[in-house]
């Protein structure tokens, strides 16, 4: 589903993400980790089509992001950390707007139906000013989610959910990925990643320092063996850091 | 260096080195050559021609000037439209509001702030008045549009702590405004009343010139000049044809900044209140914008209580017009269609001469109001990628074309522009039939009313491609979001925006007229024809060189990136 070879993003002299690779097959969750400034948010905006990268290649559901970027981009959704949304279309209005540029034909079956379990009803005429922090990341989510997508790219998505949202968010990755969707997931939360994912991709200062799923991580560095996760993710940042 | 001076100090140091980091991009230094010669051909190039802008600065802009000064301050005090006059950024909010200063040292550093707007505004206009060889040297002039923009921003500020004071104390609305509204009142008694009194002479005048000649000495004639007096006293300097009138009028001027700066620093309101309000209003639609531009009001934004339908299947690209035209419905400002529409109303009128010919009158003035929206049109609305350029990683997370998306925001605000000045070209041909005069003659009249939506389609497209350009290739130039800089102090900046524009769509027009010039050779027939012939062959011509550059500026969108975060 999601295939990254040697995927580089350099920005002047800097190096945001040095020759990364991996793969996220159809009902995988991969954790990206890594701790701030470690390019998570680059390598994402580069899966998500938003920027271009220096190098390498990227395929979501076998469509190359550089050469066949509308058909990748359809089978995606980007669902970054920060809500991006239109000032002035409604809850409602965003989520036809998605439809009709995701050439999704049963919108009005789809869409009571979502606003519903987003708890967006109510708002649906609210233009995203008069929203909640944690509302407008509902409906992000929503928009991310309409279509259907095969791919979900998920940028520190609990960010501003209330625990209510926070639980459902993590029933409708798990869920999606149950269903047959290749997801990515960067988030800061180690126990979300621990009982989410699958895989795991930990960076840092733009380079993979470790990737499997945990227990072939921790067989790769055996003095962790019995450490959880949070201390695994310092003892491989930290490792990283000492051996540069 | 006090905590305010250093960050004043630095955060313009960062700036500027930010802006001169940006010119190692070889576009933004091409540009910055570009705009430099264009800069030094506009204002600093000695100029030895006779005085062409001088003679805009006779006492009928002097007068017309102040009625646009009166009528902006009423909507301070009246109508209460400048609610961000007290906003605060973010940051400042966060940092400044919890820090041990009193409320004086915070509208101090505020003023302090909106200086640096108007000192920049003043050298623009210094520099495009010094074009007209006036005879003002620089610095006089110069302190003389400084007393007019800091006495209007601090009277706006007074007047927005003086409106806070009010809702403080929860004074009914009608009461709390009773004395702003009797004061503005008599003012526009005074106006009406000398209008009334000199509506014989004003319909006498047969031409534009004349008709704002009288305007001007009419309104310097008492009763309008008793209540335009206080605003006249702030403009006068400006508007010195002398250095003795300038000399006799700076000091009442400069009385007035002082007066004005005593009255807001000497109000201790408390309007923490009134400006988180005010902040949080300006800070949920202005995040984007880098950098403030104007003191102008903000429009509110209206409700989403109705919408357009949207079908859920079509050309995708289609949503994005759909969500621009949203767009434009709940943002559209319509008091900046005010200034254009008196303006031609006011032509029409003088042209018309003793105002018996109404067909004319109207006429007249739709043509004009065609021409001014077609100039600046695209200044006044902004639902395009001067918009949504804010929202660059969800616009490129997009499964449509970079050049699709570009038509569909172009269309967006090209599309409104041109059918209203289409409306408009109609209503000007249907008042000649009413008319007596019969003016350019009926066949001329009728080729122009056929071939104008043509032209008026491509032209829009041009100047509005022209616009969204600008947004996409040099994003950290341009003032981003869909809100138009209306202040008085943001004119400058506008002014030379829009020359800039009108100097690109000149050159893209060279070949689209060329080719109608070589259509025209080959195509015989009655005069208006031909007229009809080459401006639809230009328009075409021009419409086929606008797609092209659509299309690059798809290639350029695809690649433009948000700011590097990793």
């Amino acid at each position: 589903m999601i295939s990254v070879r040697e995927l580089t993003k350099l920005y002047g002299d800097f190096t945001a993400v040095r020759s990364i690779s991996f793969d996220v097959a159809a009902g995988e969750i991969l954790g990206l980790v890594g701790p701030n400034g470690a390019g998570k948010t680059t390598t994402l905006r580069c899966l998500g089509g938003i920027i271009q990268p220096s190098a390498g290649t990227i395929a979501i559901a076998g469509h190359d992001m550089r050469t066949d970027s509308i058909a990748a981009k359809h089978a995606l959704a980007f669902i970054p950390d920060e809500p991006h949304l239109f000032d002035y279309l409604s809850v409602e209005e965003h989520l036809r707007f998605i439809a009709r540029l995701y050439g999704v034909v049963d919108v009005e079956t789809r869409l009571p139906v979502l606003l519903d379990e987003l708890e967006l009803s109510e708002k649906k005429r609210a233009l995203p000013g008069e929203l909640s922090r944690g509302m407008r990341q509902k409906l992000a989510i929503a928009c991310g989610l309409l279509h259907d997508p095969s791919v979900l790219i998920l940028d520190e998505p609990l960010t501003g959910l209330d625990p209510g949202g926070i639980r459902r968010m993590r029933q409708t990755i798990a869920g999606r990925a149950a269903n047959g969707s290749a997801v990515i997931l960067s988030s800061h939360l180690l126990n979300l990643v621990e009982e989410l994912c699958t895989k795991l991709l930990v960076v840092r200062q733009g380079e993979h320092v470790a990737y499997g799923t945990i227990d072939e991580i921790i067989q790769a560095h055996p003095h962790l063996l019995g450490q959880s996760l949070e201390d695994v993710f310092l003892a491989l940042t930290s490792e990283t850091k000492a051996a540069g | 260096m006090n905590a305010f001076t250093y960050l004043i100090w630095t955060s313009g140091r960062n700036r500027v080195v930010t802006a001169l980091r940006r010119v190692r991009s070889p576009r933004y230094a091409a540009a910055l050559i570009v705009g430099g010669l264009y800069i030094w051909s506009f204002l600093l190039r000695p100029n030895n021609s006779p005085a062409s802008l001088s003679s805009l600065l006779g006492q009928p802009t002097e007068m017309i000037i102040t009625v646009l000064l009166v009528l902006t301050l009423m909507g301070s005090w009246v109508f209460g439209s400048d609610t961000t006059a007290l906003a605060f950024t973010q940051a400042e909010l966060s940092l400044l509001f919890p820090a041990p200063l009193s409320r004086q040292a915070l509208i101090g550093y505020k003023l302090t702030r909106a200086q640096i707007a108007v000192i920049i505004n003043v050298l623009i206009w210094v520099f495009i008045l010094r074009r007209g060889g006036t005879v003002l040297p620089g610095p006089m002039r110069a302190l003389a549009i400084w007393v007019m923009f800091s006495t209007l921003n601090l009277h706006r500020l007074g007047a927005a702590l003086v409106r806070s004071a009010w809702t403080e104390h929860g004074t009914a609305g009608s009461r709390r405004n009773r004395w702003s509204i009797v004061i503005f009142a008599a003012v526009g008694l005074s106006l009406v009343a000398s209008l009334i009194g000199a509506h014989d002479q004003l319909g006498a005048v047969h031409s534009t010139g004349a008709f704002f000649t009288v305007l001007g000495r009419v309104l310097s004639l008492p009763p309008a000049s008793i209540g335009l007096y206080p605003f006249h006293l702030i403009v006068a300097p400006a508007f010195a044809q002398s250095i003795t009138q300038w000399n006799r009028a700076i000091l009442p001027a400069i009385g007035m900044v002082i007066v004005h700066a005593w009255w807001v620093f000497s109000s201790d309101t408390a309007f923490e209140d009134a400006a988180i309000e005010a902040s949080a209003e300006r800070a949920r639609r202005l995040d984007a914008i880098r950098a403030r531009r104007s003191v102008g009001a903000i429009a509110p934004p209206r409700p989403a209580s109705s919408t357009l339908r949207l079908a859920s299947v079509g050309h995708p690209a289609l949503a994005i017009f759909w969500k621009n035209m949203l767009c434009l419905r709940r943002t559209a400002q319509l008091r900046v269609f005010v200034g254009p529409v008196t303006m031609a109303i006011a032509i029409g009128a003088a042209t018309s001469g003793a105002g018996a010919d109404l067909g004319l009158v109207f006429a007249v003035g739709a043509l004009v109001l065609t021409g001014m929206l077609l100039l600046f049109g695209g200044r006044l609305i902004r639902n395009d990628l001067r918009h949504d350029m804010q929202h660059l990683p969800l616009i490129k997370s997009l499964p449509i074309p970079a050049g699709e998306i570009v038509l569909a925001e172009v269309a967006s605000s090209a599309l409104p522009m041109a059918l209203v000045q289409m409306i408009l070209v109609d209503i000007a041909y249907v008042s000649t039939l009413a008319s007596r005069a019969n003016p350019l003659g009926a066949d001329l009249r009728l080729a122009i009313v056929i071939a104008a939506p043509f032209g008026i389609l491509a032209l829009n497209a041009a100047i509005l491609t022209i616009q969204n350009a600008t947004a996409v290739l040099f994003p950290a130039w341009v003032r981003l979001g869909p809100v138009v800089s209306v202040g008085v102090e943001a004119l400058g900046q506008n002014l030379l925006a829009t020359v800039a524009t009108i100097f690109s769509l000149a050159i893209g027009l060279i070949v689209p007229l060329i080719a109608a010039w070589l259509v025209v050779m080959v195509v015989s027939g009655s005069r208006a024809t031909q007229l009809a012939v080459v401006i639809i062959t230009a328009a075409v011509a021009l419409c086929i060189e606008t797609y092209g550059a659509i299309r690059l500026l798809g290639r350029a969108l695809s690649k433009a990136e948000p700011l590097q975060t990793t």
